[in-house]
């Protein structure tokens, strides 16, 4: 038996598919696709598979994984994204697979790009939301409200964030990079709610998780 | 592929992966290979129209053609639809996102009366006249099939063309003649002339339906050559119909996320209260090699893990447990378990509880429908309480702790005592359950009563009934909740409201068109939604069209009626549905069609169970 790990990517109509769903769908993919993997045990037989970091529902990624153990030793693993692919949607693209080198608990940070644009164009050019988010990049503090499992806490965003950069053409690029994992995650989420309420207008971001890294600083893999 | 411009809105709404398609299995084509593009629509929201089987079946064998490309449309959520008009977002389908304006055909299918509203929504969302006589060119060609196609009097209206009875060739034909026809550049009347003379097809701007004072239908006549009655088309062979070996594959979670077997078409029961027992017959069974092969395949190539075996009626299959043993022979080791949906209380025996154990426990479903013996045999439920008392006795030594029962309310000849014995049964269920010696141990019973209130349709023999007034299918609901002494009884009642406009539209003749538009003007949709759905909005529209809904819902028809469906043909003859209400009346049973044939009519298609030996 053997651990291994497959990288994917979700995007287009994959942003749509939650969570859940994706779960869903890795599930019969991997029946379709007749690799022999463990199952639990007990009534309810499922196969077995565990993800690293859930996506938000409407976030595009190139950096997911999910995990599974392989009942077949001798299973050669680069074939194993091309089997896979044949049973998954277009919109989910496995692009490798291997032996998993780190845990999920090892997972610190996570990278996104962020494309923010007005949501009605003729509320604000992109030249001058750049210039707004640039200003509210140099606040001093960033404080949201972050619901926890013991109700709501009153969080500073700005201590947060680990990396950041902006940029623009069609849209405002926001290049972040936020902690993630289990004891500490915080979603962009957050401060594009935060930096719509700064500009007292109602605008769109795309987002799209670029990269997951270890506390060592290594891509997660 | 969805329409770019939908992507800042997809996130206002619950579910987005409701509207964006891209799921494995659906089927693209080039636009500009095809001749005829097809709309699917399906009434009612992406999950339930996705678990549903008919649409499944002729996506598949539209999209086989090369010449047609068949894509889904479903109706969107107010969610969705409120961002929609707010930006000027036409319905679109999910293969291409192009809107329905860009489509020959807009297919509709009719599973139940509380959909018309949006089946005129979603046309109007594409952008489409909902109107017939506002669409003047050969194309945007509006169709219907399903079984509320066996009364459409109420969406005449809106329709061109309905489809009656099964689906596979005559929709075909009737898309092949549009093909030659839109090379020939004829007209929409011409195509339409020509499309009323294959059979199964009904054209009701071809048909002047006159009245009496008293508001009932004084003749019914055909123009243009148009035939007097329209018989539906039946698939006698159903080893070489067609059956998709596929299935498009939801990225999100629906109502019913498996495979589906069809195994056989029609039921041989007749129970009379049952519309498709009567729509669907003869009965035609597909042979164990089909079922086996097909299954097999579909289950290989979706993946699913679970199979239903579908009929009206599953357990009358006439081979069902070499079928199970045959299916399990590859489902047991490729981890495929079965399921038979719809089983009878009578059919559940220890052979086919061994085969489909390994389903789930969550529960028994049973359909006793009336409480008492005498309601049952007016209605022809063939169930005997020993049955029903000796299954639930195996289930509960089978491990099984929670039984569900369904009954109707406001059935014809029914007393206050049989609706008492509602209750009363629900009661000896529990009591079975304790009388099992290894029943499940330290586990009380969990027995739930669902009561729904009863809806005569068209060709049954209860279509001449009234429906029970609403103040009266209240009071027996009341009557149940009283009934009930013990607390391992749950008791869930259907909301009468929406039964009463059922029975106007199930049995409702074209003067309902006016009302059907005016509350699409008033902006209902989403009727059999609890969310949605307002009778007062539908009394004001009635008042406001000048018809009193009761004359459809309530009023007793005499057996010489002009019944506004009386042009279409089903195969069962109206002498013998008289004939089931006179027995209903006497409290007396029939016996089913592999018993002794009762000379329904259906004999007359040439094939099914009126040929076997009996
Ligand atoms: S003709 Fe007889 S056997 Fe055939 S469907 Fe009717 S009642 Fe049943």
């Amino acid at each position: 038996m053997k651990n291994v790990r497959v990288f994917f990517s979700k995007t287009g109509a994959g942003k749509y598919i939650s969570h859940l769903d994706t779960n869903r769908v890795m599930l019969r993919a991997i029946g379709k696709s007749r690799l022999d993997i463990w199952h639990t045990e007990g009534f309810h037989q499922h196969a077995y598979i565990t993800f690293a970091l859930p996506l938000s529902l409407g976030f595009a990624s190139d950096c997911e994984s999910m995990d599974f153990r392989l009942l077949d030793d001798d299973v050669d693993l680069d074939e194993i994204p091309a089997k896979l692919n044949a049973c998954l949607p277009l919109s989910i693209r496995v692009y490798r697979c291997a032996e998993a080198k780190h845990k999920a608990a090892d997972i610190d940070s996570a990278a996104y790009d962020v494309r923010i644009e007005p949501m009605n164009a003729s509320d604000i050019s992109v030249k001058e939301l750049y210039d707004k988010l640039n200003g509210f990049l140099d606040l001093s503090e960033i404080i949201v409200e972050k619901k926890t499992k013991k109700g709501k806490k009153q969080v500073d965003l700005k201590g947060y964030i680990l990396d950041c950069s902006t940029d623009f053409s069609e849209t405002v690029l926001l290049k972040l990079r936020l902690p993630a994992g289990a004891t500490l995650n915080i979603n962009p989420s957050l401060l594009i709610g935060a930096f719509e309420e700064y500009c007292g207008i109602e605008l769109y971001a795309d987002v799209t998780r670029i990269g997951i890294y270890t506390k060592e600083g290594e891509s997660f893999e | 592929m969805y329409p770019k411009e939908i992507e800042k809105y997809l996130l206002k709404v619950q579910k987005p992966g409701r509207y964006v398609g891209g799921e494995l299995g659906e089927v693209i084509k080039d636009k500009q290979d095809v001749d005829v593009r097809f709309a699917f629509c399906f009434p009612d929201t992406y999950e339930i129209g996705m678990s549903h089987l008919g649409i499944k079946i002729l996506y598949s064998l539209f999209n086989e053609k090369p010449y047609i490309w068949c894509e889904r449309v479903f109706a969107p959520w107010i969610d969705m639809e409120e961002q929609m008009r707010a930006h000027d977002i036409p319905l679109y389908a999910l293969e291409s996102g192009d809107p329905l304006t860009d489509f020959d055909f807009i297919g509709f299918t009719l599973q139940y009366e509380l959909s018309y509203t949006n089946i005129l929504n979603m046309l109007s969302l594409g952008g489409i006249p909902v109107l017939s006589k506002d669409r003047h060119d050969l194309n945007h060609i509006v169709v219907a099939g399903g079984p509320c196609a066996c009364n459409p009097e109420p969406i005449t209206d809106f329709i061109d063309i309905f489809f009656l009875g099964d689906g596979e060739e005559v929709d075909l034909e009737v898309i092949e003649l549009y093909r030659d026809y839109k090379r020939a550049g004829k007209s929409k009347e011409e195509f339409l002339r020509a499309a009323a003379q294959i059979s199964g097809v009904y054209v009701p701007a071809l048909y002047d339906v006159t009245y009496h004072d008293d508001g009932t239908i004084a003749a019914i006549t055909p123009m243009d050559g148009a035939p007097a009655t329209i018989e539906k088309r039946a698939i006698m062979d159903m080893d070489s119909c067609y059956y998709p070996d596929n299935f498009v594959l939801p990225n999100i979670e629906i109502v019913h996320d498996r495979a589906v077997m069809e195994i056989f078409r029609g039921c041989i029961r007749g129970c009379r209260f049952c519309q498709a027992g009567f729509l669907y017959r003869p009965v035609r069974e597909k042979s164990v090699d089909c079922i086996d092969r097909e299954c097999h395949a579909l289950c290989r190539n979706t993946g699913y893990d679970e199979v239903s075996l579908s009929s009206l009626s599953s357990s009358d299959y006439s081979q069902v447990v070499p079928m199970l043993k045959r299916l399990n022979a590859w489902a047991k080791p490729e981890k495929v378990s079965l399921s038979l949906p719809s089983l009878r209380v009578d059919g559940f025996t220890d052979d086919i509880l061994d085969e489909i154990k390994s389903v789930r426990k969550s529960g028994l479903t049973f359909a006793p429908e009336a409480g008492s013996q005498r309601l049952r045999d007016a209605i022809n439920k063939n169930v005997f309480e020993d049955e029903l008392i000796n299954t639930c006795r195996v289930a509960f030594e089978g491990g099984y702790t929670t039984v569900k029962l369904y009954f109707m309310i406001g059935l014809p000849t029914e007393t206050m005592d049989d609706v008492a014995a509602i209750a009363e049964l629900g009661r000896k269920v529990v009591d079975t359950y304790y009388s099992v010696e290894n029943r499940p141990k330290g586990k009380s019973p969990r027995v739930t009563v669902s009561a729904s209130s009863f809806v005569p349709k068209p060709f049954t023999p209860f279509q001449w009934e009234p429906q029970d007034t609403m103040p009266m299918l209240r009071e027996k609901q009341q009557h149940i909740r009283q009934s009930i002494t013990t607390k391992k009884i749950t008791y869930n009642y259907h909301d009468s409201d929406t039964s009463f406009l059922e029975a106007v539209f199930a049995r409702g003749d074209r003067k309902l068109n006016k009302a059907m538009l005016l509350a699409h003007q008033r902006g209902m949709r989403f009727d059999s939604w609890g969310d949605c759905f307002s009778l007062q909005n539908w009394l004001d529209v009635f008042e406001a069209c000048g018809i009193d809904p009761a004359f459809y819902a309530n009023r007793r028809r005499s057996f010489d009626e002009i019944l506004p469906w009386d042009h279409l043909d089903y195969g069962v003859s109206k002498e013998f549905l008289k004939r089931e209400c006179e027995r209903a009346y006497a409290s007396q049973t029939s016996p089913n069609c592999r018993e002794a044939c009762m000379n329904c009519g259906a004999k007359k298609y040439g094939g099914g169970v009126c040929f076997e030996k009996r």
